[in-house]
């Protein structure tokens, strides 16, 4: 007997999928009320109603029992097909089960435990855009802002795309992105751009006291920099693999 | 309610216990009924410069245990009536203070108190986190040098993450800058940060700031603490903090060279 499974005899694989889906949200549970609303629908838009699949958000409404067979039967009767029910007390869950339908937790729920994924012991709470941007298609990561002094100790990351600090970043402490990192302010910690390998990143900041600059793992020290810069505005970038620095004036 | 403020640093040595202790009686010479408290449990220093080291029975770790009531444990000081101290434990460890413990400690003290005075070990471990994490205010004392100001700095990060209010998400504590040890002639000289070097660093409004003063050495070995002294300027200084604190606008002093007069020029008339 193999232990590697014979891929031919597989009967099926599980697969992950994001499939896009009519979510229907219920703002009354009375299924006369959804039927002469489904008819007006069916006359204006005859091209929708085949049978759509579609899941029955329930969040909006406050009643712990619901008619949903009759609800059910009322979207079949209108070409639409119920596959699960979204939100609503424990016996609606217990009777779309019944109906063999498939039954999500509300979406606030849902979103609330996305939002608070746990960040580092150093990291420190911030504003982000990030959560702006991410609905937008295809959009490219939304910059980090951080208003407030980063302070020793601390360390504020861009994982995805640009930082933007608005205030100063001490010595001690640590800004890093995916992109570029923009401080308006003084820079005395360490800076560390295109931490994933992108080379077309770059460090800019208001004063450069920086401890460590560091683009595309490619690094200088304070000591390695040109004395005459030292506090001036300037941008860092890399050129021929080489950290050049140039002042912004 | 009281209000409970932590003196606190990050770095050792830079005055935290003497200003916890002269911000304390001030408080109380301005009629504010005012505790302190001793966090440096092992490193007990707060009653010495208080001047009731003889009169220690109990101590923090004693309440927090439940080996003795809080009114036995707290010391009402002989010069000024509305102060009371209560000592930290010098045979344990900073591993016996609980954070339900303290917690208790100032609830109980917080019915009876206006100001609660939070005097915080030095680093930023245990015995410090506990010390700042029920605080309202933060004085955050620091030296005119780079190593005091870096690990204030380190501090503020800390009060802005590791405390109740931010943990609920409430208003952040209120945080003050006290320097310390602040001479202006060796500021002059480029030997210390200048004042403003170290509000642009750390960012944050300034509450007092305490002369370098022979006073202060003399009061911590007598076990007064320097705000008793008004003929000093740290005792002064001091004075005009606890004014701040109390939400007086007060100008500063002490910032600048004294222009010497000819008398103490002539007999070397130190700064007193």
């Amino acid at each position: 007997m193999s232990l590697k499974a014979d891929r031919a005899s597989l009967a099926f694989s599980f697969k992950g999928g994001l499939l896009p889906m009519t979510v229907m949200e219920l703002t009354s549970a009375d299924p006369e009320r959804i039927r002469e609303q489904l008819a007006g629908k069916l006359s204006q838009s005859p091209a929708f109603f085949q049978h759509t699949p579609v899941v029955l958000s329930v969040e909006r409404l406050d009643e712990p029992h619901l008619a949903l067979e009759r609800i059910c039967a009322v979207c079949r009767a209108h070409k639409l097909l119920p596959v699960a029910v979204r939100g609503g007390s424990d016996p609606v869950k217990q009777s779309a089960w019944a109906l063999g339908l498939g039954w999500f937790p509300p979406q606030e729920a849902r979103a609330r435990s996305l939002e608070s994924v746990p960040v580092g012991d150093a990291e420190v709470a911030a504003p982000s855009s990030a959560a702006s941007g991410a609905a937008e298609p295809a959009a490219v990561p939304a910059a980090r802002i951080y208003r407030g002094t980063v302070r020793s100790g601390q360390q504020v990351s861009a994982p995805e795309g640009d930082l933007v600090v608005i205030g100063a970043v001490n010595a001690g402490a640590e800004v890093l992105a995916a992109g570029s990192v923009h401080v308006y302010g003084a820079l005395r910690g360490r800076a560390l751009a295109g931490i994933h390998g992108n080379a077309a990143t770059g460090i800019y900041c208001r004063e450069l006291h920086a401890e460590l600059l560091s683009v595309a793992g490619n690094y200088k020290r304070l000591e390695d920099v040109d004395p005459r810069l030292l506090g001036a505005a300037v941008e860092v970038h890399l050129s021929d693999d080489q950290l050049a620095i140039a002042a912004l004036d | 309610m009281a209000k409970i403020i932590v003196v606190t640093s990050g770095k050792g040595g830079v005055g935290k216990t003497t200003s916890a202790a002269a911000i304390a009686t001030g408080l109380a010479l301005r009629g504010k009924k005012t505790v302190v408290i001793d966090f440096d449990v092992g490193l007990r220093n707060l009653d010495l410069i208080m001047g009731c080291e003889r009169r220690v029975v109990y101590d923090l770790v004693n309440v927090i245990q439940g080996e003795a009531g809080l009114a036995q444990a707290l010391i009402r000081d002989k010069r000024v009536d509305n102060l009371h101290i209560l000592p930290a434990s010098q045979t344990r460890d900073k591993d016996a203070l609980t954070p339900e413990g303290v917690e208790k400690v100032l609830e109980t003290l917080s019915g009876d108190f206006d100001y609660i005075l939070c005097d915080s070990p030095a680093g930023i471990e245990r015995g410090a986190q506990l010390a700042m994490y029920f605080a309202d205010e933060a004085i955050v004392v620091t030296n005119p040098e780079v190593s005091s100001v870096r690990d204030s700095d380190r501090i503020l990060g800390l009060l802005a993450a590791k405390t109740r209010r931010a943990e609920r998400g409430e208003d952040p504590v209120k945080e003050h800058l006290l320097i310390t040890r602040y001479n202006p002639e060796r500021v002059d000289y480029g030997d210390m940060l200048t004042l403003e070097d170290i509000r642009e660093i750390l960012a944050i409004d300034l509450i007092g700031l305490i002369p370098e003063s022979e006073a202060v050495l003399r009061a911590s070995n007598q076990g007064i603490p320097v705000v008793h002294d008004q003929k000093s300027d740290a005792g002064l200084a001091y004075a005009d903090t606890v004014s701040r604190l109390l939400g007086e606008e007060v100008p500063l002093r002490f910032h600048e060279i004294q222009k010497k007069g000819l008398l103490s020029r002539m007999f070397g008339g130190g700064r007193r």
